[in-house]
């Protein structure tokens, strides 16, 4: 069987010595230097993993980000990070906030890139937040309106873009979990946003739609200037596809969540297998991409090792049958 | 004329003001290794408590909140109290990047006990100034929830008014004066059960039948569309209206009932960017000519937890300082 291509969909978890390395950094105990001689001895690693259970399309793990909207905010010279905001619990996050004009200075994520992908044969997907998620998850203190902040973020992912393919990427991911945020308002805003985003640029795109309210924006997504849309079909038990049975699914190929990226216990290879005969029955090898619901930077580096193994066993089994 | 009354809605953030230390978060982490105890963490919410009451008051607030500063959301602070529903997983908070446990529905529902009065009786004996009481209104945590009770979703909303009905009487007999009925759901209806006006009328008497106090029907995140002015046939004593994330309410103004009071949402609860004193003024005085001052409140458009804790209070004193320069 060709197809059943398998990727993951950007951040793991960093190992223990990283995510120490990090807040010793935060508090001045350790150098710029030496967290970043640890963030890619952390790369490597899950580059050599990804390599040796047989992924096809492979990430970097995000080890050099924390949050994926603070990481660019802290890179970009028109965006800083505001105080405290809490997300649930006792969780806080520091919202980013937009203050001046936003434009693209200089590379963010290609030195990164550039480094994973000498590691291995097989390709490096890169690996953006979109524009309507970074402004959606910031505070705005400079622009009229949210359109505007979205047009102008559009072409500062663009210009990153650009630079990841002209440095050699040929998959580009460009997340946006927050695009089902106001569907009523703003979708057609976030369609016109990625496709400044792609317009022109010589690489093959992709994106990620998070959890929420799917059937809002669904079969309207599949407009998405992107040839790949992954979502989180594990979480729901595969409920969307009773979306894509009452309106198929065309255009750009899928991105199969077959691994919950919040829960801690490891799929079986037989529930994997399971979920991806269900694509099959609706869409042929060739455009399903079989990976986890979601970044899985939550769980531990054993949970995700696992999970993966699984994932890649599952499609496997699958392809040796046929 | 008459200096509008400087209110909020509800939420005030926790965080602490820069360069001090943040007792309520390492306190609860404390709790979670087993290194502190519920009355440790209680300690740490009073003194935030007494610190979010004084800093509103200070700023020109004139009926505040306690900040819901104890709650981890709304509808699980309620939902907790009730018997008949559980608590479940995280969801996302309106068009909010915020989560709140959902409830699940089974019902039958009734009130364990007072929910929210305690902490009500706290807040009042530590502020200079006059309390708000909030409850979440039956409608938004009929919507909010997962539902496995087996009701129509109109009889739903009934029960839950009914169970948040004996709340509002005990907050009131514990002193409270207004108490403010959070829906927020009215104004972001999109993929939540269709509000349906004439049930919501008789779920409404339920809630505040018997209420000794200034009822506040409480909407935010957005217009009342397509309600329109039907909520104000609902009855309240008073109907806080988003005029910044709901500019269709404005045309909602002058149709206030004479002798109902207009709770007007002007200053942006969810940036923070920080509106100056001259541009809310602006907004008061364009309020002022469809709803005269002696019936207008004014607040933020929504609880103030979205952004830190100093834009929060740059916030208020900007609302309070073009208040009185309207006023005067």
């Amino acid at each position: 069987m060709e197809g059943l291509r398998t990727t993951t969909v950007g951040s793991f978890p960093k190992p223990d010595y990283l995510a120490t390395a990090r807040t010793a950094h935060a508090r001045g105990e350790l150098s710029r230097e030496a967290l970043q001689e640890l963030e890619r001895k952390a790369t490597a690693e899950w580059i050599a993993f990804q390599d040796e259970i047989g992924i096809d399309l492979l990430v970097d793990g995000e080890q050099a980000r924390g949050d994926m909207v603070a990481f660019f905010a802290e890179a970009l010279p028109s965006m800083e990070l505001g105080g405290l905001v809490r997300s649930y619990g006792n969780r806080y996050y520091r919202k980013p906030i937009i203050t001046g004009e936003l434009r693209w200075t200089a590379p963010m994520t290609v030195e990164m890139w550039r480094f994973a992908q000498g590691l291995t044969e097989r390709p490096v997907k890169g690996m953006l937040t979109g524009p309507y998620t970074m402004v959606e998850w910031s505070f705005d203190e400079h622009y009229p309106s949210r359109r505007d902040a979205v047009l102008d973020m559009a072409h500062v992912v663009r210009d990153e873009a650009i630079a990841l393919a002209m440095a050699g990427a040929r998959y580009i991911q460009v997340d946006e979990p927050a695009i089902h945020t106001r569907p009523d308002e703003d979708f057609d805003l976030a369609v016109e946003a990625l496709e400044v985003v792609v317009h022109g640029v010589d690489a093959e795109f992709h994106t990620h739609v998070c959890y929420g309210d799917v059937e809002l924006i669904y079969p309207a997504m599949l407009r998405l200037p992107v040839s790949q849309i992954s979502l989180a079909f594990k979480n729901t038990d595969f409920a969307y596809f009773d979306l894509m049975r009452k309106d198929p699914w065309e255009g750009a190929d899928v991105g199969l969540g077959v691994l919950d990226s919040h829960d801690h216990r490891t799929e079986t290879v037989e529930e994997v297998v399971e979920g991806i005969r269900g694509a099959l029955e609706l869409l042929p090898a060739e455009r399903i991409w079989v990976g986890p619901d979601c970044g899985l930077k939550t769980r531990t580096v054993e949970e995700t090792r696992d999970k993966l193994r699984v994932m890649t066993e599952a499609v496997r089994r699958l392809k040796g049958e046929s | 004329m008459p200096n509008p009354t400087v209110t909020v809605i509800g939420s005030y953030p926790r965080t602490p003001r820069a360069g001090e230390p943040f007792t309520l978060r390492t306190t609860l982490q404390a709790m979670d290794r087993g290194e502190a105890t519920w009355e440790d963490v209680a300690r740490a919410q009073d003194q935030v408590v007494r610190d979010v009451v004084a800093e509103q008051a200070a700023a020109g607030v004139e009926l505040v909140t306690d900040g819901q500063i104890r709650w981890d959301d709304a509808q699980t602070r309620f939902a907790a109290g009730l018997e008949g529903v559980t608590i479940g997983s995280l969801e996302r908070y309106f068009d909010n990047n915020t989560y709140f446990r959902q409830p699940e529905i089974k019902g039958p529902i009734s009130r364990r006990g007072p929910i929210v009065v305690d902490e009500f009786r706290f807040a009042r004996a530590a502020s200079p100034v006059p309390v708000k009481a909030v409850v979440i209104g039956p409608y938004t945590l009929a919507a909010l929830s997962k539902r496995d009770d087996g009701l129509e979703f109109a009889a739903l909303v009934r029960e839950l008014a009914v169970a948040l009905s004996e709340e509002a009487r005990d907050l009131a007999a514990a002193g409270a004066t207004v108490i403010a009925f959070d829906e927020p759901a009215l104004a972001r209806p999109l993929g939540l059960p269709e509000p349906d006006p004439a049930a919501l009328e008789d779920a409404f008497a339920a809630l505040v039948d018997g209420v000794e106090a200034t009822t506040v029907l409480q909407t935010y995140f957005g217009d009342v569309h397509p309600l329109g002015e039907t909520v104000f046939e609902w009855p309240f004593d008073a109907f806080g209206l988003d005029l910044v994330a709901g500019p269709g309410n404005a045309g909602l103004l002058e149709r206030l009932p004479a002798g109902k009071v207009l709770q007007a949402g002007v200053v942006d609860g969810r940036n923070t960017k920080l509106e100056p004193v001259e541009e809310v003024a602006s907004r008061l005085r364009w309020v002022a000519e469809r709803v005269p001052l002696d019936r207008v409140w004014v607040a933020p458009s929504c609880g103030l937890e979205f952004m830190g804790r100093e834009p929060a209070q740059r916030k208020l004193e900007s609302l309070a300082r073009a208040a009185r320069e309207v006023g005067e």
